[in-house]
C-alpha cells in the first residue's frame, strides 16, 4: 500500500497543473495565515489601548464618593484572541465594549459587523476559510477520477493481475489525496506556530492539536467519500458532480437551515420581554411575594438588631451601603435567574445544531474549528460570565466603601480618596481553559470520528465488487 | 436548428436528468424557506411594536391617574414631580421604531445587527447599550440567516453550474459534438440557445417565487416599485453568472473542466475576494471601541456639570439664543434651580460631536467596500438588495439620525419648558405625548 502512495504522489508531482495550484493554493494560506496573525496584533493593540486609557481615567479620581463611583462605572473591552486568527468564530458579530456599573448588568455592543456595510457572508480571509471551504473542494478535484481513470485507462486491471487488490488501491488513493489535505493543514499549523512562537503555550499548542484532529478527520471523509464514489460510479464526471452536490449541501445549504431552525425550536425571548421579566423580578422579588420594601424592612431591623441600635441614624456605619449591596445582591439572583435560562436555551440550540453532525460533518467540524480556537458562543459566554464576576467584585468593593468608609446613613457627601480607587482591581480577562469547556464538542469529534469510520466501512465493504473494467 | 426546436430538446433533456431537476426543487425550497423567515422577522418585529405601542399606553394611563387623583407622582417615588416639565418629559413613554419594509421578504440585510427599537430619553443616544441586535445566537448570526438573497446570491449561481456544466462537454466527450454543429448551422447559436433555455426557465422560477414572497408581506399595495427594482436587480444578476458561465462553456473542452472552471469562479466571487476585502478593512480600519464616546459619557458630563452657572449660561445661550426671551430669563433663582436639568443639552452636543467622529469612521469604511465593488460584484449586489429592502447600514444610519432628532426636539421642549417655569397639568402632558409620538 505504502509503494501505491508513494507511486500516487510521484505522479501528483510530476503534473505542473497539480504543482501551480499547490505553490497558488500555499501562498493564499501564507497570506490568510499573515494577515489573520497582524490584524489580531493590530487590534489586540487598539483593545489595549483602550483598556489602558480607562483605568487610567479610573486611578485618576481624586475624590469621589463611591455610589457616584458605581455611575461613573468602568468598561471592558472584549480581548483579541491569538487563536481566533486562524477562526474568527463570532467575533466580529458579538460586540465588543461592556460597560460595568451598579445596578445594571449591560449588554455588550459596537460589533464590528454593525460598523460598516456588509462585505462577506463568509467572514474574512482567515485560515478557516480556506481550511473549511477551499481545502475540502481541491481534495474533491484531485479525487474524483482517481479510480475511473484508472478503469478508463485499463492500468486497474493490470494493477490487480500484477497482485494488487482493489481495496488496497482504492484505501491508497484515498490516503494520498488525504495527505495532500493534512500537508496543506500542516503548512497552516507550522506557519502560524512561527509566526506566534513567542507566545506558545500547552494550552494553544492542545488546542492547535485538536484543530488538527478535526479538520484531519473532516479531509479523511471528504477524500474518502470522493475515492467511494469514483470506483462506484460509471465515470469521473458523476463522481465529481455528486461530491459537489453533498459539497454544496453541507457547507453552503444545510448550516445555514439548520441554525436558522435551531433558533426557532428553542426560542430566546425578545430583548423587550427579557428587561421586563428582569425588572418585574428585581421589585416584585424573585418568587412574586418579596417586594422590594419588604426586603429593604427585613435588612433593617436585622442590621439594627446586629448593632444593637434603635435607629440608622444610631449606626455606626453607613446602611445606604448595605441596602445598596444586598440590592445588588438580589438583582445579581436575578440575572442568575433569567440569563441562566438564556444560557440554557442557547446551551439546547448548541446542542441541537450539534446533531446536524449526524447528517452532516461539516457541522461538526465548523464547531470544533471555532471552539477548539476559542472563538465559539461557547468562548463567549465565558467571557461575558468573568465580566459579570468581575462587576459584581467591582460593586461590592464601592458599597463597601460607601458602608464602612467612615460616614453615616444618609451622608452621600462623603469621598472616597485617591487610594481607594487605586486599590479597585482592574479587569484581568482569564482564557477560558479548554478543560472547562471540552465537554461541549466531545459530540462533535465523537461524530467526526463517527463519519471517518463510517468512509472507511463504506470503502471496505462497498467497493468489493466494483467493477474492474 | 430553429431555437424554438433546441429548446424542445433541452426540455426533455431537463425533465430527464433527476439531478437537475432535484437541485432546482431544492433551490426553490430554500428561497420560499428564505422567503418564510423573512415574513417571520417582519411579522416578530411588527409584534414587538404593537406590545411596545400598548405598554406605552399603559404608562401613559398611570401618569394621567396621577394628574386626575392631584398626585405628583407614585408614592413609593416621592422626588417625581409630574408637574415640572422634566419629570413630566421623562415619564412621556417615547420609542423610535425603525419599521420593517414588507420587502424585507426579499432580503434580510443588517437587521439582526441592531435593534429595531429605542425608549427615547433627553440624555439617549443613537450607540446607547438598547440599540444593539435582538438576544440572538452569535452563532447563528456568524453564519447568517438563510433568507432569500442568500439563495440569489450564493445558491442562483450553484444551480445554474449544475443546470449548464454539461452543455457542449458531454456531447464533445460521445463524440457527436461536429454532427451538432452540422445541424445547428452556428456552434455559438446552439450554446446561446441552450443557456438561454435554463435562463428563462430560472426566471420563470424566480418570478414566481418572488410573487409568492410579495404575498406574504403584501409587497405590492406597499413597496410595488420595489418590487419591480428587486427584480430588475435579480436578473441582472442572472444575467452576469449567464455570460461567465458562456463564456465557460464556450472556451472549455470538457465537462470536467467547465465544472472546475464554473466553481473556480465562483469560489472566487463568493468567498476569496469578499474574504480578502473584509481582511484588508479590518486591517485598514481596526473596530471602533467608541472611546471617544465613552469619554463625553462620563468626563465631558462631568465637566460640563462642573462648570460654573454663568459659563452653562453662557453655552445655553449660544444653543439656544431664544432662551433670552424666556420669561425667567432674568430670574437667576430660577434658573440656578433648573440649571442642573438644561445641562442634557450640552452633554447632548458634545455626544453629537463624537458620534459623528464614529459615523465618518464607518462612512470611510463604507466607502473602501464601495471602491471595490468593481472586482466584488456579490458585495455589490448584496448591499444593493439590502439598500432596496430598507436593511442597508445606511437605513439604519437614518434610523439613528431620527433617534438624534427626535433626542435634539424633546430637549429643547423641556429646556425652554424649564426655563419658561411651566407647570405640567394633564393637558400639558397630553401634548408632550402627542408631540414626541410625531
Amino acid at each position: 500500500m505504502f509503494q501505491i502512495i508513494k507511486n500516487e504522489w510521484r505522479f501528483l508531482l510530476r503534473s505542473r497543473i497539480f504543482l501551480g495550484i499547490s505553490i497558488g493554493f500555499i501562498a493564499i494560506l501564507i497570506v490568510s495565515v499573515f494577515l489573520g496573525n497582524y490584524q489580531t496584533q493590530k487590534q489586540d493593540q487598539t483593545q489595549t489601548n483602550a483598556k489602558e486609557h480607562v483605568r487610567q481615567q479610573w486611578v485618576s479620581i481624586d475624590e469621589m464618593n463611591p455610589h457616584s463611583a458605581a455611575h461613573y462605572g468602568t468598561y471592558v473591552f472584549k480581548p483579541a484572541n491569538l487563536l481566533s486568527s486562524l477562526d474568527e468564530g463570532v467575533n466580529s458579530v458579538t460586540g465588543n465594549v461592556l460597560r460595568v456599573e451598579g445596578h445594571v448588568q449591560n449588554e455588550i455592543v459596537h460589533s464590528e459587523a454593525s460598523q460598516m456595510q456588509v462585505v462577506s457572508r463568509f467572514g474574512k480571509l482567515k485560515s478557516s476559510l480556506l481550511l473549511q471551504y477551499i481545502v475540502p473542494l481541491l481534495l474533491i478535484f484531485l479525487a474524483f477520477n482517481s479510480v475511473s481513470s484508472e478503469k478508463q485507462s485499463g492500468r486497474l486491471k493490470l494493477l490487480i493481475l500484477q497482485g494488487a487488490k482493489p481495496i488496497q488501491l482504492i484505501l491508497s488513493k484515498t490516503f494520498s489525496v488525504w495527505l495532500y489535505g493534512l500537508l496543506l493543514l500542516l503548512f497552516v499549523i507550522v506557519v502560524y506556530g512561527i509566526l506566534n512562537l513567542q507566545s506558545l503555550t500547552s494550552e494553544i499548542l492542545f488546542r492547535t492539536g485538536l484543530f488538527f484532529l478535526s479538520y484531519a478527520l473532516y479531509y479523511f471523509i471528504i477524500s474518502g467519500l470522493t475515492v467511494f464514489f469514483s470506483a462506484r460510479w460509471q465515470n469521473a464526471t458523476l463522481a465529481l458532480t455528486s461530491m459537489l452536490g453533498i459539497w454544496i449541501l453541507w457547507t453552503i445549504f444545510l448550516p445555514n437551515v439548520l441554525m436558522s431552525s435551531v433558533e426557532k425550536w428553542h426560542q430566546l425571548p425578545s430583548r423587550n420581554e427579557f428587561q421586563t421579566a428582569m425588572d418585574e423580578d428585581r421589585s416584585k422579588g424573585l418568587d412574586g411575594h418579596n417586594p422590594t420594601d419588604e426586603r429593604t424592612k427585613a435588612l433593617e431591623e436585622k442590621v439594627l438588631k446586629e448593632y444593637k441600635v434603635d435607629s440608622l441614624s444610631q449606626l455606626p456605619i453607613n446602611f445606604d451601603g448595605l441596602l445598596m449591596q444586598a440590592d445588588e445582591d438580589y438583582g445579581n439572583k436575578v440575572w442568575d435567574k433569567h440569563f441562566g435560562n438564556n444560557r440554557n436555551v442557547l446551551q439546547e440550540q448548541k446542542q441541537s445544531f450539534q446533531l446536524g453532525g449526524i447528517v452532516n460533518p461539516f457541522i461538526s467540524l465548523q464547531n470544533t474549528s471555532m471552539g477548539f480556537m476559542a472563538s465559539d458562543n461557547v468562548h463567549h459566554q465565558e467571557f461575558l460570565l468573568q465580566v459579570e464576576n468581575y462587576r459584581r467584585v467591582f460593586i461590592k468593593m464601592l458599597n463597601d466603601e460607601h458602608a464602612f468608609g467612615g460616614s453615616k446613613t444618609g451622608n452621600w457627601g462623603k469621598n472616597a480618596d485617591n487610594a481607594f480607587f487605586r486599590s479597585v482591581p482592574d479587569f484581568d480577562y482569564k482564557p477560558t481553559q479548554l478543560s472547562v469547556v471540552f465537554s461541549n464538542y466531545m459530540l462533535d469529534l465523537a461524530l467526526l470520528a463517527f463519519w471517518s469510520v463510517l468512509v472507511f466501512a463504506l470503502i471496505l465493504f462497498g467497493t468489493k465488487k466494483i467493477e474492474i473494467l | 436548428m430553429r431555437s424554438l426546436q433546441i429548446f424542445i430538446y433541452e426540455w426533455k433533456h431537463f425533465t430527464r436528468s433527476p439531478f437537475k431537476i432535484v437541485a432546482l426543487i431544492l433551490f426553490i425550497v430554500a428561497s420560499m424557506y428564505g422567503l418564510h423567515n423573512g415574513a417571520d422577522l417582519y411579522e416578530k418585529q411588527n409584534n414587538e411594536f404593537e406590545r411596545l405601542t400598548q405598554e406605552t399606553e399603559t404608562e401613559i394611563k398611570t401618569t394621567l391617574s396621577y394628574f386626575e387623583n392631584g398626585k405628583k407622582g407614585p408614592d413609593e417615588r416621592p422626588w417625581v414631580d409630574n408637574t415640572q416639565p422634566f419629570w413630566a418629559i421623562y415619564n412621556a413613554p417615547t420609542y423610535a421604531f425603525k419599521t420593517p419594509s414588507p420587502t424585507i421578504v426579499y432580503a434580510i440585510g443588517q437587521t439582526e445587527q441592531y435593534g429595531f427599537y429605542k425608549r427615547i430619553n433627553t440624555w439617549s443616544n443613537p450607540y446607547d447599550a438598547d440599540m444593539t441586535q435582538e438576544i440572538s445566537n452569535p452563532e447563528r448570526i456568524q453564519s447568517g440567516t438563510l433568507d432569500f438573497s442568500f439563495s440569489i446570491l450564493f445558491l442562483l449561481p450553484l444551480l445554474l453550474l449544475v443546470l449548464l456544466y454539461n452543455i457542449k462537454g458531454k456531447e464533445e466527450e460521445q463524440g457527436f459534438l461536429p454532427l451538432i454543429f452540422v445541424q445547428t448551422g452556428s456552434k455559438n447559436w446552439w450554446i446561446v440557445s441552450r443557456t438561454a433555455f435554463y435562463t428563462l426557465l430560472l426566471l420563470l422560477v424566480l418570478v414566481g417565487v418572488m410573487v409568492y414572497g410579495a404575498t406574504l408581506t403584501n409587497v405590492f399595495k406597499a413597496n410595488a416599485d420595489s418590487f419591480w427594482s428587486i427584480l430588475i436587480y435579480v436578473t441582472i444578476y442572472l444575467l452576469f453568472w449567464v455570460i461567465i458561465y458562456f463564456l465557460i462553456l464556450k472556451y472549455s473542452k470538457s465537462t470536467v473542466s467547465n465544472t472546475l472552471l464554473m466553481i473556480g469562479v465562483w469560489l472566487l466571487f463568493a468567498f476569496i475576494i469578499p474574504a480578502t476585502i473584509q481582511q484588508w478593512i479590518a486591517i485598514e480600519k481596526p473596530t471602533n471601541l467608541m472611546v471617544d464616546l465613552i469619554d463625553v459619557k462620563r468626563d465631558k458630563t462631568s465637566e460640563i456639570n462642573e462648570q460654573s452657572k454663568a459659563l452653562i449660561n453662557r453655552q445655553m445661550f449660544e444653543l439656544y439664543p431664544k432662551l433670552k426671551e424666556t420669561k425667567t430669563f432674568k430670574d437667576t433663582t430660577i434658573v440656578r434651580k433648573r440649571g442642573g436639568y438644561s445641562t442634557n443639552a450640552l452633554v447632548t452636543i458634545e455626544m453629537k460631536n463624537a458620534t459623528k467622529s464614529i459615523e465618518e469612521d464607518n462612512n470611510a469604511k463604507n466607502k473602501l467596500v464601495e471602491t471595490t465593488y468593481w472586482i466584488n460584484p456579490i458585495t455589490f449586489f448584496q448591499n444593493k438588495l439590502n439598500k432596496l429592502t430598507n436593511t442597508h447600514y445606511e437605513d439604519y444610519e437614518s434610523y439613528r439620525n431620527a433617534i438624534q432628532k427626535s433626542v435634539d426636539e424633546r430637549t429643547k421642549i423641556m429646556v425652554f419648558d424649564i426655563w419658561n417655569d411651566v407647570t405640567v397639568d394633564k393637558e400639558k402632558y397630553l401634548e408632550y405625548n402627542k408631540t414626541f409620538s410625531k
